[in-house]
Order: structure tokens, then sequence, then C-alpha cells
């Protein structure tokens, strides 16, 4: 392996890639679908009292993140495959290059391309910037995990390419896994919830049933005009409702899910990865919280909360649950994504995990590509 | 720089490709590997261009194994497949100048012998061209060209006469006398035994995976071994008693002719001379097919 074999085999694929015709037309289409993406964004948030530059942000980092993820892979899953059809893939294994030069040197032209698709949605990104409300390290450090996602997405069209004799079920097998990572996160994590749902004594901060049971309306007719003063204050008492002085901590027995066994799948979806690692901060309107568009706020939120899993004491006073009486109309409403997003964020665990898989596709791609071969898989032509 | 293989075998799965063949190649000399489709050269060929182990057996390309020293071996072999694909996007300069990266040749180096290969094989004028428009024949000259890019002290062609038209023939057999006049090993693999004969030193013959003979095509070869000679006479049923009578082996071919096997040119000039001595009118006596032809026949000949 050697830096000059692995530039030689980019060069190679990138100067084929620059003259076949299709590019200019797919990066024109990128462009017009990422500028269509932003406009109707900013319309859709813009608003003269909030920044609607987090909202921007995230909707196009989304954008840019789920489009790439359909057209990477297209760039590296018929790689290796393609290759062996055309018969050019044996007449580099028979030069001084070595396997890793070339999955290597595929690998890296796949993910130039993929940058460079990256970069033309970069002004976009900066005019979400302007907008206000995204600070410029949470761009640099969703833009580096961006960076690393698709550099596992090319490695695992790349491996699939050297697994499949024909281009057409490597690309399927390399969707189907994009799917799985996607989709198939979100769907097993809901399935399986019922399986770590159960019932169970429960400390609860909150109304207490006896509370209720003496704040029952009375079983008389609030109507009678022959009512007793003690009867009339029972009436008052019923019509009064909770306040946070009434809170109190109890045990209960109520279904609780143990979301904290099943985390694990979230951070495995490459969006939940990019939203994690720069969630947008809380929307402020006159610098108060506002609630807002805000999809990576809300999934980062979700995954640190459903991995801290039910709390020792479950809180149904603060929030919503009990009706303060307003002290002070300048207080607002406290945000109810910020005890989860004060907790550690979930994205390291995401991408090591997509680090060592793109790793590990790497060296199956490359230990594929190794010749001379001793066992040959059904179908496959060498030359 | 000779090629040595001993006893190899090579199987896909249930399909035994090459069952057993052994053969020598020396440099200095075009080898030729010939036999039916599906004999097993191909194969062969790919184990000795270092991309395929073989199952059993040894082979030693100038002293080196392929399966233990690919890197070494691959400095010294130059390889041409069968149906050579090329990168359609480039042209035909940037082929070959990709492959001399491959090799580690300096980019001027590189620049220089590219030029000098593509007026070995008469691309010149196609260089700037895109390698997708080039014919079939043409890319087989490309293929060559690729396959010496490297100067490779051992050759490797799998069907290079493929595809090629009459001229580009003759100046393929001149380009392979070249090499091994350099004192490279030539080995090379193809059905076009007329052409064969003229340009290879020695001829191996392969059948359902096995070597079955090697054949020096020298001038002492040509003279001694069995070939078919047709013979057309005025007195056919004369003739057909005559050489029943003396036991010569004798078929009716197409047009009247009867063609006879015999072993070397001694006893076909005697035979001649005894059948016009016997007074059997022969207005013409000629070799059918050539001796390496029936060399070939003979050997595969259970195939039919």
């Amino acid at each position: 392996m050697s830096w000059h074999g692995i530039k030689t085999i980019a060069a190679l694929e990138l100067r084929q890639r620059l003259r076949t015709s299709r590019w200019p037309i797919v990066f024109g289409i990128w462009v017009l679908l990422i500028a269509g993406i932003s406009f109707l964004s900013y319309w859709a948030t813009n608003d003269p009292d909030l920044q609607s530059g987090s909202a921007m942000y995230d909707i196009v980092v989304f954008f840019v993140l789920g489009l790439s993820m359909l057209i990477v892979p297209s760039l590296t899953a018929t790689s290796v495959n393609g290759d062996r059809e055309h018969g050019v893939l044996a007449t580099l294994q028979t030069t001084l290059l070595t396997e890793w030069d070339i999955a290597l040197g595929k690998l890296l032209s796949a993910w130039v391309v993929a940058l460079a698709f990256l970069a033309t949605a970069l002004p976009f990104l900066a005019w979400a910037w302007a907008e206000g409300g995204v600070s410029g390290g949470r761009i640099v450090l969703s833009l580096f995990v961006l960076v690393l996602v698709l550099a596992v997405v090319c490695a695992i069209g790349l491996m699939f390419s050297t697994l499949t004799a024909r281009p057409v079920s490597s690309a399927v097998l390399t969707y189907l896994t994009m799917g799985a990572l996607v989709f198939g996160t979100t769907i097993g994590f809901g399935l399986s919830a019922f399986l770590v749902t159960q019932q169970e004594k429960q400390q609860v901060y909150g109304i207490p049933d006896t509370w209720w049971e003496q704040h029952q309306p009375p079983a008389f007719d609030p109507a009678d005009p022959n009512l007793t003063p003690e009867q009339l204050e029972e009436i008052q008492k019923s019509q009064r409702q909770p306040t946070r002085a009434d809170c109190t901590t109890f045990t209960r027995t109520s279904t609780v899910a143990h979301t904290e066994r099943i985390w694990w799948m979230l951070p495995l979806n490459p969006f939940v990865v990019v939203a994690d690692a720069a969630p947008s901060e809380a929307r402020k309107d006159n610098g108060l919280y506002a609630s807002g568009f805000t999809p990576m706020r809300w999934i980062s939120a979700g995954v640190r909360a459903a991995r801290n899993g039910p709390s020792d004491v479950h809180d149904e006073c603060t929030g919503y649950i009990v009706n303060e009486p307003l002290q002070g109309s300048d207080e607002g409403v406290d945000d109810p994504f910020s005890k989860a997003l004060d907790t550690a964020p979930v994205w390291p665990y995401g991408l090591a995990f997509l680090l060592v898989a793109g790793a590990g596709a790497t060296v199956l791609a490359g230990s594929r590509l190794k010749t001379p071969i001793r066992r040959l898989p059904n179908g496959t032509r060498i030359a | 720089m000779s090629i040595e293989v001993q006893g190899v075998r090579r199987a896909f799965g249930d399909v035994l490709a090459v069952e057993d063949i052994s053969l020598t190649a020396e440099p200095g000399e075009v080898t030729a590997l010939i036999g039916p489709n599906g004999s097993g050269k191909t194969t062969l060929l790919l184990m000795l261009a270092t991309l395929l182990v073989p199952d059993h057996g040894q082979i030693r390309v100038d002293g080196l194994d392929p399966v233990t020293q690919p890197t070494e071996v691959r400095a010294k072999i130059g390889w041409m497949p069968d149906g050579f694909g090329t990168w359609d996007a480039l042209t035909v300069r940037e082929v070959l100048l990709t492959i001399a990266a491959a090799y580690r040749i300096a980019p001027d180096q590189a620049r220089t012998r590219a030029d000098e290969l593509l007026h070995t094989v008469h691309l010149d004028d196609l260089a700037d061209r895109r390698a997708r428009v080039l014919s079939r024949g043409q890319k087989q000259r490309l293929g060559l060209a690729r396959a010496l890019i490297n100067d490779p002290s051992v050759l490797l062609l799998d069907e290079p006469a493929s595809g090629l038209d009459p001229r580009s023939r003759i100046e393929l057999r001149d380009v392979l006398r070249g090499l091994a006049a350099e004192g490279k090993t030539v080995l090379v693999s193809s059905h076009i035994l007329t052409e064969l004969q003229e340009v290879a030193d020695r001829a191996v013959i392969v059948a359902r995976g096995r070597s079955l003979e090697t054949q020096s095509l020298d001038a002492g070869f040509i003279a001694t071994a069995t070939a078919s000679w047709r013979i057309d006479s005025l007195d056919p049923e004369r003739l057909a008693t005559w050489l029943e009578e003396r036991h010569v082996p004798a078929t009716k071919v197409g047009g009247g002719l009867t063609e006879v096997e015999v072993a070397g040119e001694e006893n076909a000039a005697r035979l001649l001379a005894d059948l016009v001595g016997d007074g059997i009118r022969v207005i013409a006596f000629a070799p059918s097919q050539g001796a390496l032809e029936s060399a070939y026949l003979a050997a595969t000949e259970d195939r039919r």
C-alpha cells in the first residue's frame, strides 16, 4: 500500500467520473433541490421576532444527509463488480498495485465526490448561519460528523460491490443497509419498547390520589339554596385546582418503559448521530423559550431521554401537569427538553459504531480484492 | 526467465477447469498453447498471471512462485487477457499512462514508453481518442501495448490474434518474434494454428484440462510429422484399389479427392513417385493441413 498507488486509482476513478456527462446534471439537480429546500424553509420559519437560522440549518443539514445517502451509495456500490464486468479490474491487479491501493483509492475518490456534494450545500448553511441562532462551532461539529458519516456510507457500498457478482445486487444491498440504519433502528426501537415496558412500583413526585379524593365534588346538588356553610366550603374546595404546593412524593404502581435497555439502537442511525452532535439552542422569543421547528433538537433530546430511562422519581409536578398560576408573566414556560439535553450526548457511540463498521467494510473489501484468489465465489469472473 | 508448470490443477466448484497441466516455456522462444475451447488455457494463464491459486501443482515464473511472491512475479510479467477491457472514458494514451503509473514508472519515462509502444502497435494516430471508439482489433493491439508497458521478461498472451485483420496478424507475429529474439519468454494461446506454426518454436497441446504433448515446431518436425495429403486423380477407382492393396489409410473427401495419412515428407514423396510409376494419373498432390494442425487434431481426436 502506498500513497502513490492510492492516488493512481483515485485519479483514474475521478477522471472517469468527470468524463461521463451525467455528473454535471446530477450536480445541477442537487443544487436546485437544496436551494429550493433552503428558500422554502426560510419562508416557513422566518419570523421577525424569532431567529430562524436554527430551524433552517436543521432542515438543510437533514436534507443534505438524506439526499447524499441516496446518491453516495451509487458512487461505490458498483465500483468493483462493475470493473470486473468490464474486465478492467484484473488488469490493475496484475500490476504492482496492492489490493489496499485499489480499495482505498476507490474509497477516496467516492469520498471526494461526496464531499463535493457537501461543499455545494455550504452556501446554504452559511445563509442559515447568517440568519442567526446557529453557532459556528455547531456548524463545524455537525459538518465534521457528516463528513465521516459519508465516508462510512462510501465504505459500505464498496464492501457490497466486492461481495456480489452483479452491480444491481450490490446497489440493492447497500440501499437496504442504509434503510436498516435509518428506518430499521427507529422501527426496531419502537417495536422492542413493549419488551421493556412493565408494571412496577415507582416513586412519583406529584399530586397524590388522596388529594383528588379529598377534593371530590360533593354528593349534593350545588344549586340547592339550603346548603350549610360546610357544604358550601366543600363545593369551593372541589373547584380548586392543585398547585405546586400540593405536590408530594409517593409510591405508585404504573407502566414504566425502560428505554435505557434499548436506547443503543437509536444512535446507530446516521440522522441521530448528526442531530445529536450539535443540537440547536432553544429558539428564543425576546429571550424567552419559544417552541419552534427544531427537529435536530427534538431528536437529540428524545434519544438522550431514552438513554436516561425513567428517572428514580417521576416528576409530574414540574412542567405541564400542574397548572402553576403565573407569578409574573415575564418568566415564561420552561424548556421541556433542557433536562435531557443537559445529560451526556449519545453521538460518540453512534459515530464510533459507524466508524468501526466503515473500517470493517473497507478491510473486508480489501481482502476480497486480494490476488491470487484461492476461493472464487459463484458467478464471479476474474478477468 | 522461464516458465515452469508442474502438474497444475484448478477447479471452480464442481467444474474442473485444469486437471493436470505441465509445460515449460524457455526464454528466447515463443511457446504456443493450443487446445479446444474450454480446455483450460485461460485458467492456466490466470494462474500464471498471479490471479488464481492452483489447487495442486507448482508454478515457477523465472524461479519465483506466483502464489507466495506475487509482487515479484508481477514486475516481470506482461499479461494480455482474452477479451481485454479498457476504461472507455480515457484516451488510448491515458490508458497506457495509468497502467504505467500502476507499475510505478516515472511520468516522463512513462510518456516516452507509451509513445514508443503506440508506434509499435500502430495506434499513434488514435492516441488521443477515447478508448471507447476503438474497434475490437484495435483494442487487442492496445491490450498488447498495455502488456508490454513494464518491459516484461515473460509475456502471457491469451488469444492475442482474435479480431485482428490480416496485416495486424502478420505484424503481431513480427512483434512476438522480435520479443523472443530479445530473450523474453513468450507464451501465447491461440486457435489459429497455421499462424502459430509460423511463429511458435514449440506447441503445447491441451485438452480437457490436461497437457497432452509438447511438440517442437522446428524443420525436423515438419519433415517427419504425420500429415494428411490430398490426391486428385483422373482415375479415382484405380487409385482407391491401389491404396487398398497397399494398406494405405485413405478416406474419400468432397470433390472426388482422396485423403491419405502419411508420416513425413520423405514418405509422401515416395508415395507420389509410386503412384505415378504405376500409371495412375495424378493431377494434384498437396498437404491438406499443416503439420501442427494434424498433430492438434490427432491429439484432440477423442473430443469428437
